[in-house]
């Protein structure tokens, strides 16, 4: 409700309920007009703020308090929070804030009211604001927390929710958008690029159903919607942190996951795959090889590659897979709970220790060897050999293998050798001090150096032939329970926590047993009780295409999250998408039939009435949406006639040499935007840290957090690289090239630039400008074109889908 | 000349006018992400030690468990004709007591880096606001039309919060910060694809001009103020080409300068700073570094030293600079966190960490500069500096403050948003007199 109509009500209540009742007429007269004048612009649904987790709007809230208790108790002013803070009592609790204190008479009348049982007509209109809850039974009553219901009418799908929420508001949907701006909707939406002017040519009303069914089976759309999962696995391809090491096999999650979104492999098993894929039966080799990849989910994160204690390290990988795991698929902050309880959700630090200790009986295989920047040795996962098996790494010849088995051999007598000596040492009381810095000098380096070759080693097979390898997690040897660590410290260990799972979730799986219990999570998060997991993904496809989402804290479904601008419309899709198979493409289907997806941008509504409503939450029109960083590049090449649609084998982290990220700004092999290729963005390098200029510029996300909705800002700097970036600039060219060479006239030229960039005609008013514009310009025909060429990529026409 | 027709007079507004007389013109803001710790910066509590060991009388709820009491590792001294006291971790800085004002008394509202971050930059703890960087711009404009109004730099990656530091919220879109990447030293890394290819400007020239007219076109039919930002971004750009591979290229300032704000990153953020607002820039903000550098839960003694010895030349060589060349007047210098830090030691599993944890009750901030009464201490904490006791001051009289001092009433910098009139200040803020000279 907007604080305009709630305080309409409001108003309306007041004057229909305050009657001769003098206990009223006091409220009447002397106590809401204070309320309204010193206390509603902080405590109040009208304002919409709750200052202190207070309101004092109603009589329940103002019965109900804040955070620090009940702002009024009836017959009780000693007790009345209200009274002791306008009367400033209590230094820290003083009010109106800032202010002098209220005349004496004024507060009179408060105690008055107070002690005459405080009678009070303001009947709740909107519910209290939702406190976090001091229990799990509070926590379970929370909206996300319970389970969602199909809800009784939904005859009318999607459009019928969100009409009659705008009919509530006496707002108008707008029509549906014209053939193109759809049609370009639709393809960038869903495959991340625009309609060539034939496919635009070809499509009309009649045909909409065919062409969402063929974008949706076109292999392309993997690449779009896979990246949007990629935003929320925080896949990248280095460590990032202090020690940014490369993890030149990540690339084969990515592929992983764009295979799986174009199979439409169902959501949750998609899940399973990526939390418990080793522990999945498999037919055959490539779908061994397919599940182990999979797991590389977990692997992907971020490490504090140099600390040097194993526990410490066990305990932070445990805590990022934790914190991936809950934020991706529960958009929750379970991790948040690991050195205390949770401070606004109804997590325990028995919920975190029970999660953990799953995470700790598994082994996470991420690769990078032990060198000067790594005190933890990632090992990998082997995959079985497969034919047409892409191997990015490099053989070696045999006699180098032997070499490093030789160098390996030598480095560890070296090391007995000094182990030996210090041991005689300390036997014979010798005081080494003097000898510290030179034995410390051996120690590391026969540590580094043997790090590295042990590196090489396992990454090729006795004949020096690289092998398929892939980053992963499989059930730890030793299978255990964690002990809740008191404040987080690996020192102090308290009671042993069975694995299991967050107690606020009346969600009946099976507890993990026998083996990690990586697999028992996957079950629970797709378990159709859960709360949260179809809600969450429903929400993120839902932002992905309407451009907000129904809760548009995507990653926060928690207390300090946002609540839903359509609770039952979110219950519905839920439920339409676990009983549907937990298909992502049936629920984008349904959504993209929807004349709510299909509204024109512009509001069909008088100006004053969408003033209620100025971030349309409510979705009186589509939301004008900015391209993401990945299609505008890739629109680009589509347009210029460069983009290669092949896969691109591998990822060029997987070919520099050694692993530290800190050489890329000296590696001349490597072009200067990390770009240099005509290939899908998905492919380019995602090094954390050192994300390509196209990312970086427009918005990607960031690979260091798990993200649901990207920022969107327009600084100058990205104009700077739309008029000077070369990419821009060689793409510019080449589509001058193309009209140059499909068209044979000028205005021909023109025309088809503006049908491949626009999928519209030039009007005359342009031909007129870019007429004069030519004109003038200096240069040959390719020049000037590439010129105008550029002005049309770089146009907020290009940038924008209506 | 060509700059007119890239409409360039309607634009981006240029200067406009102050409710009254300034007494600055422009703000750098030393932005010591994590929360220095006041006990052991400008706010010196020598009681402490007395307790040193010892739980505290007046112990204060902290987010993570703190214990005893723990006096600060550091030497504090009398500087200046004020005498105010120093720690010696900003020994240089000292060395300008007398035109700052240390304000003693700040006080936030929550334990929390996120929220507090957006309520020091944005006044609002939860609510997506606009950042006092995008209202200075909006409410006065750029004196330089061929660089960002505001520009935030923060070496080797964003702080926690990223963007929404120096967001512009629902004010247009070219009020937001521009950020750089101050850990590059070369001007085409810092500002990336800054060199035109165009040998000729009056090419790029034309062709932006027809770039603003298919934008003005595409606008026409759509009322979405994105759309001006957008084009006002690439008139920006444009000019930005003349102007910011000189303003943002330390190597042209003559050695002696350069070793005065020292060869660190943080000297040459700096510089690059003095650059931007000697030439028009209205605020610079300067974070200390990607995530939350000053947030020392542990070991406080090696991570403050190392953080503030990493700051403490470049802050004084610039109020030294600002002064001899006449703009320290009107250069309002603003140093701070998003909070403090406990007098209490941390503990993890009841061991002392050495550190200290977050304090929303009480924290310092200072001032230097443009309208600043310099050897002022303004407000104070407790006996222990656990809260704000006399003046307890919030940072939306901070702001209130600020505005103030640019000649700009908080009360009347209005933006009218879903009906209703929004402030940087909301309903709040008191201008502290007492630091206005």
């Amino acid at each position: 409700m907007s604080p305009r109509t709630s305080l309409l009500i409001a108003v309306l209540i007041a004057a229909s309920t305050a009657s001769g009742d003098e206990g009223i007429s006091h409220f009447e007269s002397k106590v809401r007009p204070v309320l309204v004048k010193h206390c509603y612009e902080c405590h109040s649904a009208a304002s919409g703020k709750s200052k202190g987790g207070l309101r004092l709007d109603t009589r329940e809230a103002i019965r109900t308090g804040g955070d620090s208790g009940p702002a009024v108790v009836p017959g009780d002013p000693s007790k009345s929070l209200l009274l002791s803070a306008i009367k400033h009592t209590d230094p820290d609790l003083e009010m109106p804030p800032n202010k002098p204190r209220l005349p004496t008479s004024i507060i009179a009348d408060l105690e008055t009211w107070i002690k005459s049982g405080a009678p009070d007509p303001r009947t709740s209109t909107t519910h209290p604001v939702e406190r976090p809850p001091v229990d799990l039974e509070s926590g379970r009553q929370f909206w996300s927390y319970r389970k969602p219901l199909m809800p009784a009418d939904h005859s009318k799908g999607i459009d019928g929710f969100i009409r009659a929420r705008l009919a509530e508001h006496q707002l108008k949907p707008a029509p549906e958008a014209d053939r193109i701006t759809l049609l370009r909707r639709l393809y960038l939406d869903l495959i991340g690029l625009p309609p060539t002017p034939e496919q635009a040519a070809a499509f009309s009303r009649d045909t909409y159903e065919a062409t969402v069914d063929e974008l949706l089976r076109s292999p392309r759309f993997g690449e779009r919607w896979g990246k949007h999962w990629l935003d929320v696995a925080r896949f990248a391809e280095s460590n990032g942190r202090e020690s940014n090491l490369t993890f030149p096999h990540a690339w084969r999650y990515r592929d992983y996951v764009i295979d799986a979104v174009n199979a439409d492999i169902p959501f949750d098993r998609f899940i399973t795959e990526q939390i418990s894929g080793d522990l999945l039966p498999a037919r055959n080799g490539v779908e061994h090889a397919r599940l182990l990849t999979a797991t590389g989910f977990l692997a992907i994160g971020a490490k504090g590659l140099n600390e040097q204690n194993k526990t410490q390290f066990a305990a932070d990988v445990a805590d990022e897979q934790l914190d991936a795991v809950t934020r991706a698929f529960t958009a929750s902050s379970i991790a948040c709970a690991r050195c205390h309880d949770h401070k606004t959700d109804p997590f325990s630090m028995e919920d975190y220790y029970a999660l953990t200790g799953i995470f700790k009986s598994t082994t996470t295989f991420y690769g990078n060897w032990i060198d000067s920047e790594n005190n933890n040795h990632g090992h990998l996962i082997r995959l079985p050999d497969l034919p047409r098996q892409v191997i990015p790494g490099r053989s070696l010849p045999p006699d180098r293998v032997k070499q490093l088995k030789d160098q390996l051999a030598r480095l560890n007598a070296d090391e007995q050798e000094q182990n030996d000596y210090i041991a005689k040492a300390k036997a014979e009381g010798k005081d080494l001090s003097g000898e510290f810095h030179k034995l410390l000098s051996n120690a590391l380096r026969i540590l580094w150096t043997r790090g590295g070759v042990e590196g090489q080693l396992e990454a090729v097979d006795e004949q020096g032939r690289a092998l398929p390898l892939c980053m992963g997690a499989k059930d730890a040897s030793k299978i255990s329970d964690s002990p809740l660590f008191e404040r987080g410290e690996i020192a102090h260990p308290g009671k042993v926590v069975a694995r299991g799972f967050p107690q606020v979730f009346d969600v009946s799986a099976p507890r993990p047993n026998k083996q990690s219990g990586r697999l028992e999570l996957a079950r629970w998060l797709t378990h159709r009780d859960h709360p949260l997991t179809a809600r969450v993904m429903v929400n993120r496809i839902w932002h992905h295409l309407i451009g907000t989402g129904i809760v548009r804290t995507v990653d926060n479904f928690g207390f300090s999250g946002e609540r839903p601008s359509h609770p039952e419309l979110l219950d519905y899709l839920a439920v339409k998408f676990m009983d549907g198979g937990w298909s992502v493409k049936a629920m984008i289907k349904e959504i993209v039939m929807s004349q709510t997806y299909r509204q024109s941008s512009a509001s069909h509504n008088a100006p004053g009435a969408i003033e209620s409503d100025p971030d349309n939450r409510l979705l009186s029109h589509a939301h004008r949406r900015r391209l993401d960083a990945e299609v505008i590049r890739d629109s680009m090449l589509a347009v210029s006639g460069q983009l290669d649609v092949s896969r691109r084998p591998g990822s060029l982290v997987a070919e520099l040499d050694g692993q530290s990220v800190s050489m890329i700004d000296f590696n001349t092999k490597l072009p200067s935007d990390l770009d240099g290729t005509t290939r899908r963005s998905v492919y380019l390098p995602v090094v954390r840290d050192h994300l390509p200029d196209v990312l970086e510029q427009f918005d990607a996300a960031n690979p260091n957090l798990v993200t649901g909705a990207r920022d969107v800002t327009n600084v100058p700097l990205q104009a700077l690289y739309l008029m000077n970036g070369p990419f821009v600039q060689a793409q510019a060219k080449a589509l001058a090239q193309r009209v140059m060479n499909e068209a044979p006239s000028a205005s021909e030229r023109l025309q088809r630039a503006f049908a491949l960039c626009f999928n519209r005609a030039m009007d005359d008013r342009e031909q007129a400008l870019i007429e004069t514009f030519f004109k003038s310009a200096r240069g040959d025909d390719l020049a000037r074109f590439t010129a105008i060429c550029q002005s049309l990529l770089a146009s907020a026409e290009f940038r924008f889908v209506d | 000349m060509g700059l007119a027709m890239l409409g360039l007079a309607d634009l981006q507004a240029s200067t406009s006018k102050p409710h009254f007389a300034p007494k600055a013109k422009r703000v750098i803001h030393f932005f010591l992400n994590g929360g220095p710790s006041h006990v052991d910066t400008f706010d010196p509590k020598p009681a402490l030690s007395r307790y040193e060991g010892k739980p505290l009388p007046s112990h204060r709820i902290t987010e993570r468990k703190t214990g005893a009491a723990f006096p600060s590792p550091f030497k504090f001294q009398r500087y200046g004709k004020s005498g105010i006291e120093v720690s010696e971790i900003f020994a240089r800085t000292a060395q300008h007591i007398d035109d700052i004002a240390v304000i003693r008394s700040m006080q936030a509202q929550v334990p929390n880096h996120e929220p507090s971050l957006m309520l020091m930059n944005c006044g609002d703890s939860i609510q997506a606001r606009p950042s006092m960087g995008a209202w200075l711009t909006y409410g006065l404009g750029s004196e330089n039309q061929n660089l960002p109004g505001f520009v935030a730099m923060c070496p080797g990656g964003m702080p926690i919060k990223g963007a929404e530091n120096w967001q512009s919220a629902f004010l247009p879109g070219a009020f937001q910060g521009t950020y750089v990447d101050s850990k590059h030293g070369d001007v085409d890394k810092l500002i990336e694809n800054i060199r035109s290819p165009h040998a000729d400007t009056q090419v790029q020239m034309k062709q932006l001009d027809l770039l603003r007219r298919i934008n003005l076109a595409h606008q026409r039919e759509r009322s979405d103020p994105r759309l001006e930002a957008r084009i006002q971004s690439f008139e920006l750009a444009f000019r930005m080409q003349s102007e910011a591979t000189d303003a943002f290229d330390v190597s042209r300032e003559p050695q002696h300068i350069r070793d005065l704000y020292g060869n660190g990153v943080h000297g040459r953020q700096t510089l690059i700073a003095r650059r931007l607002l000697e030439r028009g820039v209205r605020m610079v903000q300067l974070w200390h570094g990607a995530g939350q550098p000053w947030d020392n839960h542990a070991d406080i003694e090696f991570n403050h030293r190392k953080l503030a010895g990493e700051i403490d030349q470049p802050i004084a060589a610039l109020l030294h600079d600002l002064k001899q060349r006449g703009m320290l007047d009107e250069t309002l210098v603003l140093w701070g966190g998003e909070f403090g830090r406990t007098p209490s030691v941390e503990l993890a599993g009841g061991k002392s960490k050495l550190g200290r944890d977050h304090n929303h009750y009480g924290f310092s901030v200072w001032m230097a500069g443009g309208g600043i009464k310099g050897g002022t201490v303004h407000g104070s904490t407790d006996e222990f500096g656990f809260a704000a006791q006399d003046n307890p001051t919030s940072i939306h009289d901070l702001h209130a403050t600020i505005l103030h001092l640019l000649g700009i009433d908080h009360e009347h910098l209005t933006y009218r948003y879903a009906g209703r009139d929004f402030r940087l200040t909301d309903v709040y803020g008191d201008v502290i007199r007492p630091v206005v000279a």
